[in-house]
């Protein structure tokens, strides 16, 4: 109840707060944990789960403090229905994280990503560790929808929902990129790597336009909705690529995220790349990007250290809260939503 | 309270202290003689379990103060004291409920223990923490048997009740029905393709503690007997793999301090309570006192006693177990793992092929020597290259590449990023084991992190001799003991690692035999020195033997065993003994004099003597018969 009554706070704080700035159109919610060596059945003595920004560089906790939540989805109908990809399983709020349920059974666990299909919400696509689930009735069951995915190399990182067509998925595994076209009743292989696709996304500017970041096959472009990619040749490959962000206000603009090469830019469209990493910590290993809809700031979560923030894009940089935190996941979410 | 009456309390106090019994594990080495009486052996078990819940229920607390510790509870709750402070107790710590499956199995073991004894607000207390504390499933083996144990029990024992009343969000049933979907899963696999995490020094405890809650306290009889059955095949194995008590050979998960000294594990603990052959570790290993409080609904069988305590000569027992899950980077889920272990009344050899049980605390050979008082003694020899790599973390664990290796160094496993480690395995290595000789060969390909193998010497070996043939021959309790290195070396101090928290160091005494070449081996020969007129006659024997090697383009061993066989092992290829290539894919899931199953059987026999007893979970069955002569 005080957690609510905190996160109410924070809401009303918020609303403060666009009074004296531009209204931001989106919410930023932060996967987190700061567990300072947590391991299973230590005492939890900090706040880890799920974080939604609040003003200046504060986050405010929310839902359970649970360390191994790794991806949130919201469903765009209803912000209060959430779906968290955990070591349990996909946690299902309906009530903004007040309350919980463990939708997945014993045979799934650990799920790396979690999406809600924007057009039939009721779809739910879930990345497992050994293949993909998909629920069509809000959570409520989660059959397993693996046709077409090999034996083995189905390990499955990230999964992301076309937003132009209901069904149209792709999935990054570790055998490549998958694509359904059909709400995973079969996939196919569109792009084959040795090692894990780490993340896909589709531009906001571009419904063709797609980016995959890969643990050993660098970073890689789409340009006609996920059929056929191309390494990116500014991007190094030996080491892996976390993920990767498009900045909505600027579709020239992406940047990457990496353990070994930090942040990685680029403006003009990914034909030149540059590390931007001048202002972070010296052992800047990045663990997740993002890039605020509304404004172009990048943020950058450094492992165990702080969340960087940027405004111009990577050239300087500023520690900007959640000091201590392993970020799995930035999730903007439109206030349309909330 | 009046002066008399604390004078009396006071003095019944110091009194009760001064009666104490030393523990166990500050005693004396208990006797190894077999006890033949049946109401012998059970009355020495139930004074064995009643000085665990003494000691347990005897630790003080400061007067006033509740208590924080739940073993201390379930202890007194066992022994019926102090109700009124346990349920004090139970509330306070019930406002801030744990994390996952181990605060779940010592709160299970609380709320049956307490049914009759703690006040209805404790046990509401409890019920409470069920519903609002989200419990982490964890992700090995030993995480999901306490975490389903736990809430399949929590479930029968609060039936009919709503999804809104559990953490998990589902009712009552829903909760029992995955649980036990779960545990029968779980198993299923165990008992025909084999246990992932088997012969553990600690995690033993993680099994045999919810087994025996399942034993005692399920309702539904089907899982009480699953329960049973399954204490007994855990008891069984452990009994097979010990040495006087000490659990030797591979396992597929150790740690840094019970790899060198074997008996310091909690494995010491079931062996001393079930069979009385050797100490206990230091406060009965911790987990122990859970077990004890619930030990009396449990009767070790004479069988299992006996494989452990009662052997009357040399035996080889080759087992099937799998690999933990593999997610990535493998064309199998899990692979099989064959373990070899050849156990005399001087020493024992153990080892398993078929690539890593675990990625980080995996043991896979040794020779561990007979020592009188195991405790301090590093009574064993192995060798191992010490793989840290991302990619095999990858290969077991649902992470991005890079962080695991920073991140497990500060989660209790302070060694694996560690050099000079003596803990973990690597798949550059291949192991093969004939009766008491090892060959282990190493192909690490260039660029691999810490490119070299380490040999561990122990400080107990007498009359360490680097020979000039090649062999290094040492003596082990009764042991002789012959290591050749394939590759040049040099000997080194060895500072192990103390806590596996801190990474703190200790110097031991031990040497690390480090040798820095990539394609590498070692071959150990064991013999007990009752075979030989003296050390240089074995010696002598050893250099006598037939050897050929290669290091290019691998590494190829042809070598005579001590025992007459024709080996040929060469890294990659199946290894041939007397022109005979082995094959794996015919091992049982238990072969030996006292163990045998078939694969997929779900059937174990277990035999000693005339003995014998079938644990069949086809049937759910337990079968006691004595042979006839």
């Amino acid at each position: 109840m005080t957690k609510l009554k905190a996160l109410f706070a924070l809401l009303a704080l918020l609303a403060g707060h666009a009074c004296a700035a531009p209204a931001p159109k989106h919410n930023l919610f932060v996967v987190a944990t700061i567990n300072n060596n947590f391991v299973v059945g230590s005492k939890m003595v900090t706040l880890s789960g799920l974080f939604q920004r609040g003003p200046g560089d504060t986050y405010g906790h929310f839902g359970l403090n649970f360390p191994y939540i790794v991806s949130l989805a919201v469903d765009p109908r209803e912000a209060s229905v959430l779906y968290a990809a955990s070591i349990n399983g996909v946690l299902c709020s309906t009530d903004g994280g007040k309350t919980w349920r463990i939708g997945t059974s014993w045979d799934m666990t650990e799920p790396k990503d979690v999406f809600v299909d924007p057009h039939a919400p009721d779809h739910i696509y879930l990345a497992l560790p050994d293949g993909i689930a998909v629920s069509r009735d809000r959570g409520a069951t989660w059959p397993r929808r693996e046709k077409g995915l090999p034996e083995r190399g189905r390990y499955t990182q990230t999964i992301k929902v076309d937003r132009t067509r209901t069904g149209r998925v792709l999935a990054g595994c570790e055998s490549g990129i998958y694509l359904t076209e059909d709400g995973a009743e079969s996939w196919r292989r569109v792009f084959p790597t040795k090692t894990t696709v780490t993340d896909v996304r589709q531009s906001p500017h571009d419904a063709q336009l797609w980016l995959a970041t890969t643990q050993n096959n660098g970073a890689l472009v789409s340009r006609d909705g996920g059929l056929t990619w191309k390494k990116f040749d500014g991007v190094p490959s030996a080491e892996a690529l976390y993920n990767v962000a498009f900045d909505t206000t600027n579709a020239l603009r992406y940047a990457i995220g990496s353990w070994t090469y930090g942040v990685l830019t680029t403006e003009d469209g990914g034909r030149t790349w540059i590390d931007r990493n001048l202002g972070l910590p010296e052992e800047h290993c990045i663990f997740r990007v993002g890039i605020d809809p509304d404004t172009g700031r990048i943020y950058a979560a450094v492992y165990r250290d702080a969340v960087f923030t940027s405004d111009d894009f990577g050239r300087t940089w500023r520690k900007a809260g959640l000091e201590g935190s392993l970020v799995y996941n930035f999730i903007f979410v439109p206030q349309a939503a909330q | 309270m009046k002066a008399s009456a604390f004078f009396l309390s006071a003095l019944t106090l110091l009194s009760a202290g001064a009666l104490r019994a030393q523990p166990s594990f500050a005693g004396p080495v208990p006797s190894t003689a077999v006890v033949q009486s049946a109401d012998q052996r059970r009355t020495e078990y139930l004074a064995r379990v009643d000085e665990v819940q003494a000691w347990s229920a005897a630790r003080v607390t400061p007067p006033g103060e509740l208590i924080t510790d739940m073993g201390l509870i379930a202890s007194k709750l066992a022994r019926h004291e102090d109700a009124e402070l346990c349920s004090r107790s139970v509330i306070e710590l019930m406002k801030e409920p744990g994390s996952g499956p181990f605060w779940m199995f010592p709160v299970v073991n609380i709320a049956f223990l307490g049914r009759d004894h703690l006040s209805l607000a404790a046990q509401k207390s409890i019920r409470d923490a069920w519903r609002t504390g989200m419990q982490i499933r964890g992700d090995t083996e030993n995480h999901w048997a306490m975490y389903y144990t736990s809430l399949y029990l929590m479930a029968e024992l609060y039936p009919n009740e709503p999804a809104d009343s559990w953490y998990t969000g589902k009712s009552s049933s829903q909760n029992l029905a995955e649980a036990r979907d779960y545990l029968v899963h779980w198993m299923d696999l165990a008992t025909t393709v084999g246990q992932g995490e088997f012969n553990p020094t600690h995690y033993i405890g993680e099994y045999a503690i919810p087994m025996l809650f399942l034993s005692t306290w399920a309702k539904d009889d089907a899982m009480r007997a699953r329960g049973h059955l399954k204490l007994d095949w855990l008891f069984a194995d452990l009994a097979e793999n010990t040495l006087n008590g000490v659990l030797h050979g591979a396992n597929a998960r150790t740690d840094d301090t019970s790899v060198i000294e074997r008996w310091n594990a909690l494995a010491s603990f079931f062996s001393w309570i079930c069979f009385g052959n050797t100490p206990p570790p230091a406060n009965y290993g911790g987990w122990g006192i859970y077990f004890a409080t619930v030990a009396k609904s449990y009767t070790v069988p004479e069988v299992i006693y006996r494989i452990a305590t009662d052997r009357d000569g040399d035996f080889l027992q080759r087992d099937l177990k799998r690999t933990r899950r593999r997610w990535r980077n493998s064309d199998v889920l899990m692979a099989p793992i064959y373990k070899t272990s050849y156990t005399r009344r001087d020493y024992a050899v153990g080892s398993y092929q078929g690539g890593m049980a675990d990625p980080i605390q995996t043991h896979v050979w040794d020779v561990t020597w007979a020592v009188a008082d195991p405790r301090g003694v590093h009574n064993t020899m192995f060798s191992l290259h010490p793989m840290s790599s991302g990619y095999d973390m990858q290969t077991y664990f649902t992470e991005l590449p890079d962080q695991m290796i920073k991140g497990v160094t500060k989660e209790g496993k302070a060694s694996y990023d560690s050099p000079d480690k003596f803990l973990g395995g690597s798949r550059f290595e291949q192991v093969f084991q004939d009766l008491d000789t090892i060959i282990a060969l190493y192909d690490i390909p260039p660029g691999t992190r810490f490119p070299h193998i380490n040999g561990f010497l122990s400080k107990d070996l007498v009359n360490l001799t680097v020979d000039p043939s090649g062999w290094i021959f040492a003596q082990g309790g009764r042991a002789y003991l012959a290591y050749r290195p394939l590759a040049g070396f040099e000997l080194q101090s060895s500072a192990r690692i103390k806590s596996s928290w801190t990474g703190e160091r200790a110097d031991t005494g031990d040497k690390r035999l480090y040798s820095p070449h990539l394609k590498n081996g070692t071959i150990v020969q064991a013999a007990s020195a009752s075979e030989f007129k003296d050390f240089a006659a074995f010696q002598a024997a050893i250099r006598a033997l037939p050897l050929e090697y290669a290091l290019e383009p691998v590494p190829t061993v042809k070598f005579t065993t001590l025992r007459g066989k024709a080996v040929v092992c060469t890294y990659g290829a199946a290894p041939i003994v007397d022109s005979q290539v082995l094959d794996y894919t015919k091992w049982k899931l238990f072969e030996g004099p006292y163990l045998n199953a078939e694969k997929g059987s779900r059937k174990l026999t277990i035999t000693h003597g005339r003995l014998e007893r079938v644990l069949d979970f086809n049937t759910l069955t337990i079968t006691d018969r004595v042979k006839p002569e």
